[in-house]
């Protein structure tokens, strides 16, 4: 008798380890069918409030992406109306270099004016456009930015502002989406509807149409500049999307890092706890079975 | 007395003790299951020698008594790491519900906080859209009524915790009312020098029991044991218990006291101490976390709201109802202080198309609104923190089981009956009954011998 006694009842310890077996069986069925190795915060602490994080930061991104391709909508209908723009100016200067050559007659000067007036009002119907109910060249006022007014001097009276918007498209970076009306019709020596007014009052008058034209250059020039503004712009969206796009590539990547559970791993760790879990229902079935007293006759 | 009825009483003082015997066999066998019960062991002694002349005789075999088997010390570490255990058991599984609520979801309040200002993103591309107005709100509404329901998702455990206060407070006076009782049916028989093995045995697994909810010292005494808490508060003296009350606070949770003193936050082991760890520490720390950042959002919000214009041009007023001075309750109360979605000041200049204060409002996300912190990064913060509570308890708890499972053990090894060796005393016993009732069997046909020996001459 040499030996220590041992517990005569395992059956607590079994039941511990049964246990024991049953929740690892029970952890990696449920990372198996999630992917994830991180369920609840008490999984892995510090990984969870990554992922909360990381989660706050691939949703703004969403937002990003989502804001870009809003205002690229806007910006895009603004480059377009100015080409537009460009081309109604670009007619109207070969007309006033028409007018100016002091061949024609009385009645064909009336017909090229008339033809101006007509391209007078396509331009302010241009500058009127709209992008989803937003006035796009009337600053950040809500109205209707031009309207053609004979009191004003050049024919059209501005009422929208010189407001600026800008929308936040990145960590740090906000993008200017409109430049004001007044600052590409309006400009002071180079103003769209004020050459085009001189022009068509010069070719009735049938005097200093060549200043006129000159004018009505200037006015061509300033709108290409003004267009330029639109073309960066919508570059920068352009870049911005495609690092938006990668940015949210690495945030999944950096997700998986964090959370992602082994699938192979995990499965062998099932299989092992399972085939443990068998062991020990069958140590329990077996378990006081027999003692010395079966064997008492 | 080496005669022949010498001998005949020695093997009727054989057959006694060998009966004796294999009734602490039966009585061992009989109790194999019961808990707590302590095997038992004849104490076998031989009797006095008896001298004739040069000669010795032995006399035979006593039963002296019936011993039970248990280490005191032993018993006094499982009720230790009952304690640990109790404690850690309470606080863990208090705290896994507590979790539920800062678990990753489509709507926890990470993602709520998140949309929200995604809603502000938003309104910036297109201020004077209704329905992106309307996104705003519904995105604040969410994320208001998601304060609201994580604050009393704790406040409610919080009141279950109280209740489970009361009902161990209750378990703590039955169990030590028992304890008394036996303490003194225990004194009064061994004042009497009788065995109260059946009672210690029984008073071991109340003490057990006991110590699963409080943290019990015990001290042996002359009338029995004496039980206090570890910071001195009397339990169980002899055969009289004192109970544990309960009172509530001006907060509406339930103090413990003892003979009019409280002694709520001085119980350090034990699931009491557990509850009252998760209700009075660890959910107010959770539910005043909560509050400092709704207030601290509310207000920084606030701010830049009122510093645009809403779509009438008027300047903007709160976008979330004012919180207190302190915040305190913030989190349950919450709420969006408009429905009109005119009236978000998205602008900074009056001008209704201005986008310059939504800009600003979805600037609060990156701004540090609570302890140095941005609204995200404190949220993730408490995350971490409910996790690493929950997941440092369990592993404590895990240990805590380890050790009590070895410890049981060891009981076990002392104490708990094992069949094979209960069949091979019961053989053992038998078989020196049959062979003392053999020497009866004997001695009589010896009388026989003497007594028939005139007769047949």
């Amino acid at each position: 008798m040499s030996s220590i006694r041992v517990n005569p009842n395992p059956t607590p310890d079994l039941l511990a380890a049964l246990s024991e077996v049953t929740q690892q069986v029970n952890t990696a069925t449920l990372q198996l069918a999630t992917g994830s190795r991180i369920n609840q915060p008490s999984d892995d602490p510090a990984g969870a409030a990554q992922l909360t994080q990381i989660a706050a930061r691939s949703s703004q991104v969403d937002s990003f992406q989502k804001s870009t391709s809003t205002i690229s909508g806007l910006l895009q209908t603004a480059d377009s109306t100015l080409s537009s723009v460009v081309s109604a100016l670009t007619r109207a200067i070969s007309l006033g270099v028409q007018g100016a050559t002091g061949t024609l007659s009385d009645a064909d000067r009336s017909a090229v004016s008339q033809e101006l007036s007509g391209i007078q009002t396509q331009l302010v119907s241009l500058a009127n456009v709209s992008y989803q109910g937003q006035y796009v060249f009337g600053g950040t006022a809500v109205v209707q930015p031009f309207t053609a007014d004979p009191t004003a001097a050049s024919g059209v009276r501005y009422d929208g502002n010189n407001g600026i918007n800008s929308v936040v498209i990145g960590d740090h970076y906000q993008l200017q989406v409109n430049v004001p009306g007044a600052q590409i019709f309006n400009a002071a020596g180079a103003g769209v509807f004020q050459a085009m007014n001189d022009l068509i009052v010069s070719l009735g008058t049938n005097s200093g149409i060549d200043t006129a034209v000159a004018e009505v250059r200037a006015a061509f020039d300033q709108v290409t500049t003004q267009r330029v503004f639109y073309g960066n712009a919508l570059n920068q969206i352009d870049a911005q999307q495609a690092f938006l796009s990668s940015e949210k590539l690495n945030l999944s990547t950096q997700q998986n890092t964090v959370a992602s559970a082994d699938p192979t791993a995990v499965a062998s760790q099932l299989v092992k706890a399972q085939t443990a879990q068998n062991a020990t229902l069958a140590a329990m079935a077996r378990t006081g079975q027999t003692s010395l007293f079966d064997y008492l006759k | 007395m080496s005669n022949l009825s010498g001998a005949l009483s020695i093997a009727v003082g054989a057959l006694q003790a060998e009966q004796g015997a294999l009734t602490a066999t039966t009585n061992n066998v009989a109790n194999a299951n019961t808990p707590g019960y302590s095997r038992q062991r004849p104490v076998l002694i031989e009797s006095d020698p008896i001298v004739l002349g040069s000669l010795t005789f032995g006399s035979g075999v006593t039963l002296q008594k019936l011993e039970s088997l248990r280490d005191p010390i032993l018993q006094l570490r499982i009720q230790q790491e009952t304690q640990q255990q109790g404690q850690l058991d309470a606080f863990v599984s208090a705290l896994q519900q507590t979790q539920v609520s800062f678990t990753s979801s489509s709507n926890d309040l990470g993602t709520q906080i998140t949309n929200f200002f995604n809603s502000l993103d938003q309104l910036s591309t297109a201020p004077t859209d209704s329905s992106l107005r309307q996104g705003v709100l519904i995105a604040a509404g969410n994320l208001a009524s998601t304060f609201n329901t994580t604050a009393d998702n704790l406040i409610q455990q919080r009141s279950s915790l109280d209740l489970n206060v009361t009902q161990a407070v209750g378990q703590v006076n039955t169990l030590t009312g028992e304890i008394a009782k036996l303490n003194g049916q225990i004194s009064d028989l061994q004042n009497a020098n009788h065995d109260a093995s059946a009672f210690i045995d029984q008073r071991d697994v109340l003490i057990g029991q006991l110590s699963g909810l409080v943290d019990v010292a015990t001290i042996k005494s002359d009338n029995g044991v004496t039980l206090t808490t570890s910071n001195g508060t009397a339990l169980v003296a002899g055969n009289q218990s004192f109970t544990l009350s309960t009172q509530t606070d001006p907060s509406g949770l339930q103090h413990i006291f003892s003979k009019g003193a409280d002694i709520t936050s001085k119980l350090t082991s034990g699931s009491l101490a557990g509850l009252i760890q998760a209700r009075d520490q660890t959910i107010p720390g959770l539910l005043s976390n909560l509050d400092s950042l709704a207030s601290g959002l509310a207000k920084a919000l606030n701010t830049v709201q009122s510093g645009g214009f809403d779509l009438n041009g008027a300047a903007g007023g709160d976008l979330f109802v004012a919180p207190s001075a302190s915040g305190q309750g913030y989190a349950a109360s919450i709420a969006v202080a408009i429905s009109d979605p005119a009236l978000l000041a998205a602008n900074s200049d009056g001008s209704a198309g201005s986008n310059g204060n939504a800009v600003l409002l979805a600037g609060v996300r990156n701004q540090a609104v609570v302890a140095g912190q941005t609204a995200t990064e404190f949220y993730s913060n408490l995350v971490f923190g409910v996790g690493s509570d929950i997941s440092n308890g369990s592993a404590e708890l895990s240990a805590s089981q380890l050790a009590l499972q070895q410890l049981q053990d060891q009981r076990g090894s002392i104490s708990g009956v094992s069949l094979d060796e209960e069949a091979a005393n019961m053989v053992r016993y038998q078989n020196a009954y049959d062979a003392a009732a053999r020497v009866v069997t004997t001695v009589n046909q010896m009388l026989e011998t003497v007594i028939n020996m005139g007769t047949l001459a």
